[in-house]
C-alpha cells in the first residue's frame, strides 16, 4: 500500500520536475530577446560609454588611451563642469518640487465635480504632448527682455523690467516654470492615485473632526505617498536630463548658468570633438543621477506608506 | 500544442534577434558613442545619409555637396549644381543641406561615422582644425592659372602658407534704416571710410534715433528707459563679431601673427564694455546675450532698431526681400574708435579625404570656384565676389553690383568694396589663422553673459579666466 503511494507521489514528482524544467526552459526563451535588448541597448553602451571615458578621442584620429585623466581635468580644470554640475541641480531641485506641487494642486482641483470637467482635463494635460522645442521658442517670445509680452505687460504696470533669460539669476527658475507648466502627466497619474483614497479614511476622518486641511495631510497624503514617489522619481529623472531650453534658447548662457549637463556633452561631444571626454561626464552624470535615486529610495522607506503592507515583520 | 509553442517561441526570438541586427547595420558604424536625445535632432541627417556608391569608371559618379543657408541661399546653390550636372555627364553632384545651428556637430558626427559627404561648404571654426586633423583634401592649387588671385583676407593659412581659401569675401558693415532716420531729421551715416564716424558720433546719433513711448530720447529729461519703442542702434555681439570693435580699439583676440592671446588687455576690455554700454549706460541698444546671428531680422527688419552692424551676406539673405516689403535700408561703414576696422570671414569648399572619388570632387570645387558658375549666388547678394579684380577694375565691379539686388551702387562701393584692399582696415577673423577658435568663441561667450546684464564688467570676467583662454589657446584645456 505504502509503496504505491510512494511509487504514485515519485512518479508525481518526476513529472512536475519534467515540467518544472520545460516551463523553465520557455521562460527563458521568452526572456532572450529581453535580455538581448537589456545587454545591447543597455549594458553594452554603458559599458562602451565608460571605457571610451578613459580615452582621448576626436572622432577623426583614432583613440589615444588617458587613463583616468579625463576625470582628473573635469574636476580641476573644466571652466564649465562644476557650473554645469550646480545648474542641473538647481533646475532640477526646483523644477521637481514646482511640478510636484502644482500638479497635485490641479490634480486635487479637477477631481472635484466641476462642469466640463473633461475638457479641464484634457488643458492642463495638453502641454505635456506638445513638441518641446515649439514650446521653448513659444516661451522665448514671452520672456523676451525688449519686446516679450510679460515685459509689456510689466512696463504697463510700471514694474522694472525683468531679464527673464538674459540675466544669469534668472534663468533657471524661468526655465524651471516652463518645466512645471510641462508636467501634464504627473497630473494624469495623481488623479488617478486620488481616485484610490479609500473614501472609508476620508468620511472616518470627518466624524473624528479633521477639516479639510487635516484630512488632505493625514490621509490624502499617506495613501498616496507611493504615486509621491514615483512622480518624485520620474520627474527627477527627466529634469535633470534637461537639454532642450540650452540647444534651442540659451546655448548654456548668460555665462554657466544654464548650462546642463546634457549640454555639456552634446557641446563637447559634438562641437569640441571631444568624445572621450564627453563620456567622461556622461559617466559622471550617471553617477550622479544614480546617487539621487539612490537617496530619494532609501528615504522613502520613512514616508511612503503602502495599504497593501509589505513583507517586514 | 506543446510543439506549436515551442515553435512560436523560437520564430519569435529569430524575429527579435534579426530585428536587432538589422538595425545595427543601418544605424551609426565605426563605434561612435550612442547619442542623447539631443543631439538626434541635429544628427538626422548622419543617420538617413547612404555611402557613396563605388562606381567603376566611365559611369556616372555621384558625389555629394553639404552646406547650409535660408531658402534664397540654397536656392542659389541649387542652381549652380544643376548647371554643373547639365555641363557634362561624367559627375552627379547632390545638394545636402544641413541647418546652421547643427551643421559642426553634424559634420563631427558624420566623420566619426566614416558617413562624411564628399564635399562641403565648411563653417569658418572648423577649418584650420580640420586641416590639422588631415581631414582635408589638399586644394591649396586650385586658383593657379585663373587671371586673379584670391584676397588675401579670406585665405586660411597654417604657418603662412595658405591652405584653403573663402567662398566669399564677408566683411561686417553697418545697414541703417533710411525711414527711421528721416523721420528723425538725422544725416545718414557715411558710406565712405574716411568720414567714418567716431564712437561718440555714433551713440550720439543712436541717441537722436531711440524713442521711448512718449517719444524722448535718452539725454532727456523724463526719459523712460523701461518703454523703449525704437533703439538706435544694435551691434550684433555674437563672440566672432566682437573682434571688430576690439580691433578698432587698436587690440585684438590675439596678437597679429597670431602667436599669443591678447584679450586681456585694456584695449579688448574697453572695447567690450563700450558695447555693452550701449545697452547698459546709453539705453542705445536693446539688451542681447550674444548667442544668436539674428540681429539684422530682429533688429533692423523688425522695425524696432535704426542701426545694425552684422555680415555683407545679410544684403542677400534677408535685407533684400525685406526691401520687396519695403524696407528702405541703406548700407555703411563701421563706426571707429581709435582706428577704422572690420573682419573678414567666409566659410570654405572642402573635398574630404574620406570621399572615395576625390578626383571628381575636386574638379567639382574647381568648377565652382570659378566666378561665372558661381555666379547665382555673387549676384543674390549671398557671397561677395573673392577675387582682387573685381575689387579693382570697376568694369567688373560694375558687372558685379548693377544689379537691383543691391543697395545703390556709390554706397556699397564706398562701404564694402574700396576699403577691401586697405590691409589696415579689413582684418582676417582669428579662424583664418589659429586653432581652437571655436572653443575660445564659446568661452568668450560664455563669460560674458553677466556683462551684457551689466552684472560684471568685461575687464573683471576676462582676467579672471585669462588662464583659460590661454590654455585653450595653447590645446591644453582638456
Amino acid at each position: 500500500m505504502i509503496n504505491v503511494i510512494q511509487k504514485a507521489l515519485y512518479t508525481r514528482s518526476i513529472k512536475s520536475t519534467n515540467m518544472a524544467r520545460q516551463e523553465s526552459r520557455a521562460a527563458y526563451l521568452f526572456l532572450i530577446p529581453a535580455f538581448l535588448g537589456l545587454a545591447f541597448i543597455t549594458y553594452l553602451p554603458l559599458a562602451s560609454v565608460f571605457g571610451l571615458s578613459l580615452f582621448k578621442w576626436n572622432a577623426l584620429t583614432p583613440p589615444v588611451f588617458n587613463g583616468f585623466n579625463n576625470y582628473i581635468s573635469l574636476f580641476t580644470k573644466d571652466p564649465y563642469f562644476l557650473d554645469s554640475i550646480k545648474a542641473t541641480v538647481y533646475f532640477s531641485v526646483i523644477a521637481v518640487v514646482g511640478s510636484l506641487v502644482y500638479s497635485l494642486a490641479v490634480a486635487m482641483l479637477l477631481n472635484r465635480r466641476i462642469p466640463a470637467r473633461g475638457f479641464w482635463r484634457a488643458v492642463f494635460y495638453v502641454p505635456y504632448v506638445l513638441p518641446g522645442a515649439a514650446v521653448y521658442m513659444g516661451w522665448s517670445f514671452l520672456y523676451e527682455t525688449n519686446f516679450g509680452l510679460f515685459n509689456y505687460v510689466l512696463s504697463q504696470l510700471g514694474i522694472h523690467k525683468v531679464l527673464f533669460l538674459s540675466d544669469s539669476s534668472n534663468v533657471v527658475p524661468s526655465l524651471a516654470l516652463i518645466s512645471v507648466w510641462l508636467s501634464g502627466n504627473l497630473i494624469v497619474i495623481f488623479l488617478a492615485g486620488l481616485q484610490n483614497v479609500p473614501r472609508v479614511y476620508m468620511e472616518a476622518a470627518e466624524i473624528d473632526g479633521a477639516n479639510a486641511w487635516h484630512r488632505f495631510i493625514h490621509v490624502t497624503l499617506p495613501c498616496m505617498s507611493p504615486i509621491i514617489l514615483y512622480n518624485i522619481l520620474m520627474s527627477l529623472v527627466t529634469n535633470m536630463q534637461i537639454v532642450v531650453p540650452a540647444l534651442t534658447l540659451t546655448n548654456g548662457g548668460p555665462g554657466n548658468s544654464s548650462m546642463f549637463m546634457t549640454y555639456l556633452m552634446y557641446r563637447y561631444a559634438f562641437q569640441s570633438n571631444q568624445l572621450g571626454y564627453a563620456c567622461a561626464i556622461s559617466f559622471v552624470f550617471f553617477v550622479l543621477i544614480a546617487i539621487f535615486t539612490i537617496i530619494l529610495f532609501a528615504t522613502s522607506k520613512t514616508w511612503t506608506f503602502y495599504e497593501g503592507g509589505d513583507d517586514r515583520k | 500544442m506543446e510543439r506549436t509553442r515551442k515553435i512560436l517561441v523560437i520564430l519569435l526570438c529569430a524575429l527579435m534577434i534579426l530585428g536587432v541586427a538589422g538595425c545595427g547595420a543601418t544605424g551609426t558604424q565605426g563605434g561612435a558613442p550612442s547619442q542623447s536625445t539631443a543631439s538626434s535632432q541635429e544628427a538626422t541627417p548622419a543617420s538617413t545619409q547612404e555611402a557613396t556608391p563605388a562606381q567603376s569608371s566611365g559611369e556616372k559618379v555621384n558625389i555629394t555637396y553639404a552646406c547650409w543657408g535660408t531658402i534664397e541661399e540654397n536656392k542659389a546653390v541649387q542652381d549652380a549644381l544643376d548647371k554643373f550636372n547639365a555641363s557634362q555627364d561624367k559627375t552627379k553632384v547632390e545638394l545636402k543641406l544641413i541647418p546652421w545651428e547643427g551643421y559642426v556637430a553634424s559634420l563631427n558626427t558624420m566623420a566619426a561615422a566614416n558617413n562624411l559627404p564628399d564635399t562641403a561648404n565648411m563653417q569658418e571654426p572648423m577649418v584650420m582644425d580640420w586641416v590639422k586633423q588631415g581631414m582635408l583634401a589638399d586644394i591649396s592649387d586650385m586658383y593657379a592659372g585663373s587671371d586673379s588671385k584670391p584676397l588675401d583676407c579670406i585665405t586660411y593659412k597654417a604657418d603662412g602658407k595658405p591652405v584653403a581659401y573663402g567662398v566669399a569675401a564677408e566683411t561686417v558693415v553697418m545697414y541703417y534704416n533710411k525711414s527711421m532716420f528721416d523721420k528723425a531729421g538725422v544725416a545718414y551715416p557715411p558710406s565712405t571710410l574716411d568720414k567714418a564716424w567716431t564712437w561718440d558720433e555714433f551713440v550720439a546719433n543712436a541717441k537722436k534715433l531711440t524713442l521711448d513711448k512718449n517719444g524722448k530720447h535718452p539725454d532727456e529729461a523724463g526719459f523712460d528707459a523701461q518703454n523703449i519703442t525704437q533703439y538706435g542702434c544694435l551691434v550684433e555681439n555674437l563672440a566672432w563679431q566682437l573682434e571688430w570693435p576690439i580691433l578698432s580699439n587698436g587690440g585684438g583676440f590675439y596678437s597679429a601673427d597670431g602667436s599669443k592671446v591678447t584679450i586681456g588687455d585694456p584695449a579688448a576690455t574697453e572695447a567690450i564694455q563700450k558695447v555693452a554700454d550701449l545697452y547698459l549706460k546709453d539705453h542705445v541698444a536693446p539688451l542681447s546675450i550674444g548667442s544668436t546671428d539674428d540681429g539684422v531680422q530682429r533688429g533692423l527688419i523688425a522695425g524696432t532698431v535704426a542701426m545694425t552692424t552684422n555680415g555683407t551676406w545679410n544684403v542677400g539673405t534677408c535685407l533684400n526681400t525685406a526691401k520687396e516689403q519695403g524696407l528702405n535700408y541703406g548700407i555703411a561703414v563701421l563706426p571707429k574708435m581709435k582706428q577704422s576696422a572690420t573682419l573678414a570671414t567666409a566659410g570654405t569648399n572642402v573635398v574630404f579625404n574620406q570621399s572615395k572619388h576625390q578626383k571628381e570632387a575636386i574638379e567639382w570645387i574647381k568648377w565652382y570656384a570659378n566666378i561665372d558658375n558661381g555666379w547665382p549666388l555673387i549676384s543674390a547678394g549671398i557671397w561677395p565676389p573673392i577675387f582682387e579684380n573685381y575689387y579693382t577694375d570697376e568694369t567688373l565691379t560694375h558687372k558685379w553690383l548693377d544689379n537691383p539686388n543691391f543697395p545703390p551702387y556709390a554706397d556699397y562701393k564706398a562701404a564694402a568694396v574700396d576699403p577691401m584692399l586697405d590691409k589696415n582696415y579689413v582684418h582676417s577673423a582669428s579662424w583664418f589663422y589659429v586653432n581652437h577658435a571655436a572653443d575660445f568663441n564659446n568661452l568668450l561667450t560664455s563669460i560674458l553673459g553677466d556683462v551684457w546684464s551689466g552684472k560684471a564688467t568685461a575687464q573683471d570676467v576676462i582676467t579672471k579666466n585669462l588662464d583659460k583662454f590661454n590654455a585653450i589657446f595653447n590645446g591644453t584645456a582638456n
